[in-house]
């Protein structure tokens, strides 16, 4: 065995804590980016706002209601509504409970809602849920290891992803999922955050930092089950420790993924409300149009990869039309002929 | 609204009607079939399962019919409304019918789809019917609720009939903006009951002798609760409709210090009702009986 005994026991457990820590921080970024483009709509598209705010709250309360449950605690009052969204536990439980219940509550919305995406991509996909087998235990190994299992995940998904068929149910439906989760993993509140307390990634940094720090010793008894379930998993020569964190980092990027592609929606949004008119609308026809006309056409044609480069066609063909339509309906105010050319006209160069 | 229907004074405030996804209950029921009509074509001509379980007229009928069915009991369990049932049971009975009335049986698997979309586009437009069939009208003295796609209905409500008012906004209201006012009067009218009912049984005995005791209870509570047409059903912008109803309704109540002042007034009146009829009676009078020889005859009184 290579690696120093201080390596393996102290260090070796930190690296799957830290590579999930930072792709749970990279989807806060996303998180944070995405509330700012929906405020950025938000005046025209308050509805959209307000149901992505509901499913924010939804995803908050499950959660909440979940640790109530986890913990025995039991649910008295479950109240949910677009701006709000509260749990009361039926048997006040203090110390243990409550930090646990509490901690389904500040990072459960982060987690929860791709694990149901993780589930419904388990029968989707056919590979893509292995894990590496662990020779070393050392920090670096633990690493290279983390960072192997989330690759292979990662790439079995974007496989599924850019081969989706959108004329298979099962994906549809998928899609429809990813699309609202990817708009649902965020705190809440685009509208009403100014009369209330801002709610940004710094509040539920704050949030958590204050979950930690209130009461540390639980915060401790954190670390040294994971401490002693990687000591286990050390003993008994398994990679246990390293998939239970590389499970949390594929939710992580599944979330990413999805709030990835919430932007493009929102971005697509911002895009055809410059366009006046029914025009608008435009877009979104050709978008659905080019996907089933690609279709039928490579089902006349068959060729390779035809899913793909109908997908790929779909939004070229939106991108092309997009454009073509903005310029199209918003240069009201210049001329046919550029200016260049009526300069020559007019003899002034 | 035509203006000879107004009463005199009368001023329309708004002319509502329900918001395009206030029905979503019913609409719901045509996306059951839209979705279960895409999905059914999709099993019967493209899926793995198409040469297997989907393979001739039977197995697709019952899969259909069986789903269909099955749906319509929940929704109707859901909603305590068994009409729902029964036209999902029409629904599939007609489809049945048509294809052994046509001969449809061979293309089963095509026409089971279209059907189903069809039906589901027809009962879209039915619901947008109804919808668009209701129209509200608010005016500084009433509310008038009109209705009816064959038979018109309408109802009237003077504010100072009202004496309790309800308001629902379920998710999709509050996600678009709209809600329900339901205007209770004070004769109960937009009250509704939820009845439960709880029975069990026993069987006691082997073989022959079987007895058999049931016990039941029914509980009944009164809820808010009125037909379409008789509440402001899901009426677009709710918040500002529930300020102005309020308002209005409050406008026509009469507060206790306005009764009070009402009641004294009433007195006042009576009491100078009287002084004026005990002053015609003595108008009235003969000479000697007269106000002057009254007064004469009571300072001598005095005076002895």
């Amino acid at each position: 065995m290579t690696g120093s005994w201080i390596d393996i026991i102290i260090f070796a457990p930190l690296a799957p804590i830290s590579g999930v820590i930072l792709f749970w921080f990279l989807q806060l970024v996303f998180i944070e980016s995405e509330k700012y483009f929906l405020s950025k709509i938000k005046d025209r598209h308050i509805a959209l706002c307000r149901f992505t705010n509901f499913l924010g709250v939804f995803f908050q309360t499950i959660c909440h209601a979940l640790g109530y449950t986890v913990t025995g605690s039991g649910i008295s009052e479950f109240y949910l509504s677009v701006h709000y969204g509260k749990v009361a536990p039926k048997r006040k439980r203090e110390g243990f409970f409550e930090w646990f219940s509490n901690g389904f509550l500040f990072i459960g919305p982060f987690f929860i809602p791709s694990l149901l995406l993780l589930l419904t991509l388990f029968f989707l996909i056919p590979s893509g849920f292995h894990f590496t087998i662990q020779h070393e235990y050392t920090f670096s190994e633990s690493l290279i290891n983390f960072g192997a299992n989330l690759y292979m995940f990662s790439r079995s998904f974007i496989g599924f992803l850019v081969t989706i068929d959108l004329f298979h149910p099962a994906h549809i439906g998928f899609c429809i999922l990813f699309l609202l989760i990817g708009l649902g993993i965020r705190p809440s509140y685009i509208k009403q955050e100014k009369k209330r307390e801002k709610i940004d990634m710094l509040y539920d940094l704050r949030n958590i930092k204050n979950y930690l720090l209130n009461k540390p010793l639980y915060g401790l008894i954190f670390f040294i089950t994971s401490y002693i379930f990687f000591y286990i998993s050390f003993l008994l020569h398994s990679n246990w420790y390293l998939s239970f964190f590389s499970i949390l980092g594929w939710l992580s990027i599944i979330a990413i993924i999805s709030i990835l592609v919430a932007h493009l929606l929102i971005f697509m949004i911002r895009i055809t409300d410059r366009i006046p008119s029914i025009w608008r609308y435009m877009p979104y026809i050709i978008m659905i149009v080019s996907y089933i006309g690609m279709r039928v056409f490579f089902l006349f044609i068959p060729l390779e990869h035809s899913k793909s480069l109908s997908l790929l066609g779909m939004f070229i063909l939106t991108i092309i039309s997009t454009w073509f339509i903005l310029k199209r309906e918003t240069n009201k105010f210049k001329t046919i002929i550029d200016m260049e050319s009526l300069r020559d006209l007019d003899g002034s160069r | 609204m035509d203006q000879d229907e107004l009463l005199e004074n009368e001023r329309v405030e708004r002319i509502l009607s329900p918001h395009p996804l206030s029905f979503m209950k019913l609409q719901s029921l045509c996306i059951f079939l839209l979705i279960w009509g895409i999905l059914i074509g999709w099993f019967a001509n493209f899926s793995e399962w198409c040469n297997s379980w989907f393979n001739g007229f039977i197995q697709i009928i019952l899969v259909w019919s069986i789903v269909l069915l099955i749906w319509g009991i929940i929704a109707s369990l859901v909603t305590i409304r068994w009409r729902i049932f029964f036209l999902y049971l029409g629904v599939v009975l007609v489809g049945i019918l048509l294809i052994i009335w046509q001969n449809w049986q061979s293309i089963t698997g095509i026409v089971i789809p279209y059907y189903t979309i069809f039906v589901s586009i027809i009962g879209f437009l039915l619901v947008e019917l109804y919808r668009r069939s209701h129209k509200y009208i608010i005016s500084n003295h009433r509310i008038i609720f009109k209705g009816g796609v064959l038979t018109k209905e309408e109802r009237t409500l003077r504010y100072d009939k009202i004496s309790d008012i309800n308001y629902k906004q379920g998710i999709l209201g509050q996600i678009f903006g709209f809600g329900t006012v339901i205007p209770i009067s004070q004769s109960g009218f937009g009250l509704g009951s939820d009845s439960t009912f709880a029975a069990g049984g026993v069987a006691v005995g082997k073989t022959r002798a079987k007895f058999f005791g049931l016990a039941g209870g029914e509980k009944e509570v009164q809820t808010p609760r009125a037909r379409s047409y008789y509440e402001l059903h899901g009426v677009y912008p709710f918040k500002e409709i529930k300020k102005l109803v309020e308002s209005l309704v409050q406008g026509s109540v009469i507060t206790q210090y306005q009764q009070e002042q009402v009641e004294f007034q009433r007195e006042q009146v009576d009491i100078q009702r009287e002084m004026r009829d005990l002053l015609k009676k003595q108008l009235e009078l003969p000479g000697d009986l007269s106000i002057n020889n009254v007064e004469e005859e009571s300072s001598e009184e005095e005076e002895e």
